[in-house]
């Protein structure tokens, strides 16, 4: 398991500063997490980690090695997962499907095995199905691995791509607000399966809105604000901030 | 009953090598690639098959597997410089290639024979021959379908930011999709030579641009069965409306536009997820 560093990564867009000079730590076993208001740049964020944005300026080391340059795929292929804010799934294919397209990383039959349709492409194929059964199950969600996607709520599309993310089998999982719009109980739930993942050694960076479940489930935490990190520690004194306090309430000198 | 049987045999034949390149073009479209251009590879691939045997001897199945290698190489050489175009760019830049390959068949008329185009081939491919061709086709295609890279082009295909979070090369499976397709194209263009005696450029243009898309359109770009009922549908249409002969492409045209309104994921698609849903409404009740 590694340690996912950002080292003063900035991006600009045009005359925009979106990220300015962040540095942080995502340890393995811990759930850290990313606030802020807002265009702060948390999203951004997440798309400079997975390679999906270049960096305009500064590192992203994964473990030993540097990812700063790496395709969004290549990324993918070290072991770094993700869900995205606005759900992204495949909505003709049916919920087993959009798990086991997760999988691609771990397929070892070649590309002959697979033209051929050869009994070790077939295997495989079932191997995956079983394990994204597997998943279903630990989402609550078996009783509708087969209807499409695109028909189910909101709240069981999101566990979708948590468990399309976890069939990758990542060392870091990055949740961009993974409980928008759920109520506590379900957020609760999703919780719970996050500490799971944590403990199991997982790095897993949190980027949210809803505070008391940051806080309540968070090791340690990074607020930032116009792309600026204007604190970070653990969750207790983060909050006590009054930087923060003033970020996310606004200050009483602009009033 | 016989004679009449007969008299249909040269269609199925045309029928089969129209769903060959319908299938080339299939490929790239279910891989998410707007290219249109399986008539190029087929130019290639027929050319390359029939100047194999008629210039330098070489026994016609000798030369199909030409024709399968410089399609293929054809689509794996045009996806590189093809790899960041995406949609209609992509379109354009592979009508643009047809449009090399009409003139360059035309224009290098000691080898290609120009307009006149190359007559006197061999006819070694018979109608069994391509059924053969067709079932074997289907199988691979089959496969392919249900195999990782089948689900890797339909992750390409819907969302390209959520493949590459997964991990999925797109580049790579786009080059793929496209050395598929120039190898399907480029075959079944070598079966085209190999039974109909004699090739002109203008075969392979816009017309089978037109007809290769319009196959995988009208059928369905996902199942594999889709390419064959649409080119089925085209193949038969005239047989059926033969009083409008002379209005046979405006009649194609029409066909091809209620398709597009009312069934756009195309006959089988569309048929498929009816059939899906309606069991799930029933499974429901």
């Amino acid at each position: 398991m590694a340690t996912l560093r950002t080292e003063s990564l900035s991006k600009r867009f045009g005359g925009v500063e979106a990220v300015r000079g962040l540095t942080l730590a995502v340890e393995p076993g811990q759930i850290t997490g990313l606030i802020g208001p807002n265009g702060a740049g948390k999203t951004t964020m997440v798309n400079l980690i997975t390679g999906m944005l270049k960096a305009s300026g500064g590192r992203i080391l994964f473990g030993t090695s540097d990812i700063t340059a790496l395709s969004p795929s290549a990324v993918a292929r070290l072991g770094i997962a993700r869900t995205f804010q606005n759900i992204r799934l495949l909505k003709e294919a049916s919920v087993l499907e959009n798990i086991v397209v997760g999988f691609h990383c771990q397929e070892q039959t070649g590309l002959l095995a697979n033209l051929l349709g050869l009994p070790a492409a077939r295997r495989e194929r079932r191997r995956f199905t079983a394990a994204a059964r597997e998943l279903t199950v630990r989402f609550a969600m078996e009783a509708l691995a087969d209807r499409p996607a695109g028909t189910l709520s909101y709240g069981h599309q999101r566990r979708i791509e948590m468990m399309r993310a976890l069939a990758m089998r990542p060392s870091l999982l990055l949740l961009d607000e993974p409980v928008a719009g759920m109520n506590d109980v379900e957020a609760n739930e999703l919780g719970a399966i996050f500490r799971s993942l944590a403990d199991d050694g997982m790095a897993v960076l949190l980027i949210e809105h809803n505070m008391r479940f940051v806080t309540a489930l968070c090791d340690t935490l990074y607020v930032v604000s116009s792309g600026q990190m204007i604190a970070s520690g653990p969750p207790g004194i983060v909050m006590r901030d009054p930087t923060v306090i003033a970020a996310y309430l606004g200050d009483d000198a602009d009033a | 009953m016989t004679g009449w049987l007969l008299a249909y045999l040269p269609l199925l034949a045309s029928a089969i090598l129209d769903c060959g390149f319908a299938f080339s073009q299939y490929v790239v479209l279910r891989a998410g690639v707007f290219s249109v251009a399986t008539a190029g590879f087929a130019s290639l691939g027929a050319y390359a098959g029939a100047l194999l045997t008629m210039r330098l001897g070489l026994p016609p199945a000798l030369s199909l597997i030409g024709s399968l290698v410089v399609g293929a190489a054809a689509g794996a050489l045009l996806s590189i410089p093809l790899a960041r175009l995406r949609g209609v760019f992509q379109a354009i830049a592979t009508l643009a290639f047809v449009q090399i390959v009409l003139s360059v068949s035309l224009f290098v008329e000691p080898v290609t024979g120009g307009a006149l185009g190359l007559n006197g081939i061999p006819q070694a491919v018979q109608l069994w021959h391509l059924v053969i061709f067709l079932l074997v086709l289907l199988y691979l295609l089959h496969a392919l379908g249900g195999s990782s890279i089948g689900r890797a082009f339909d992750a390409a295909r819907q969302d390209e930011t959520v493949a590459v979070a997964l991990g999925i090369s797109v580049v790579r499976y786009h080059a793929l999709a496209f050395t598929l397709s120039g190898g399907i194209a480029g075959f079944t263009g070598g079966l085209y030579a190999f039974n109909r005696y004699s090739l002109v450029p203008d075969q392979f243009g816009f017309a089978m641009l037109v007809a290769s898309l319009a196959a995988v359109v009208l059928g369905g770009r996902i199942s594999v069965l889709g390419p064959v009922v649409g080119t089925a549908v085209l193949a038969l249409l005239p047989e059926l409306a033969r009083g409008f002969a002379e209005q046979r492409y405006l009649l194609h045209g029409a066909l091809l536009m209620l398709v597009i309104i009312f069934l756009p994921d195309g006959i089988v698609d569309t048929a498929k997820f009816r059939w899906r849903g309606a069991v799930r409404g029933n499974a429901a009740h």
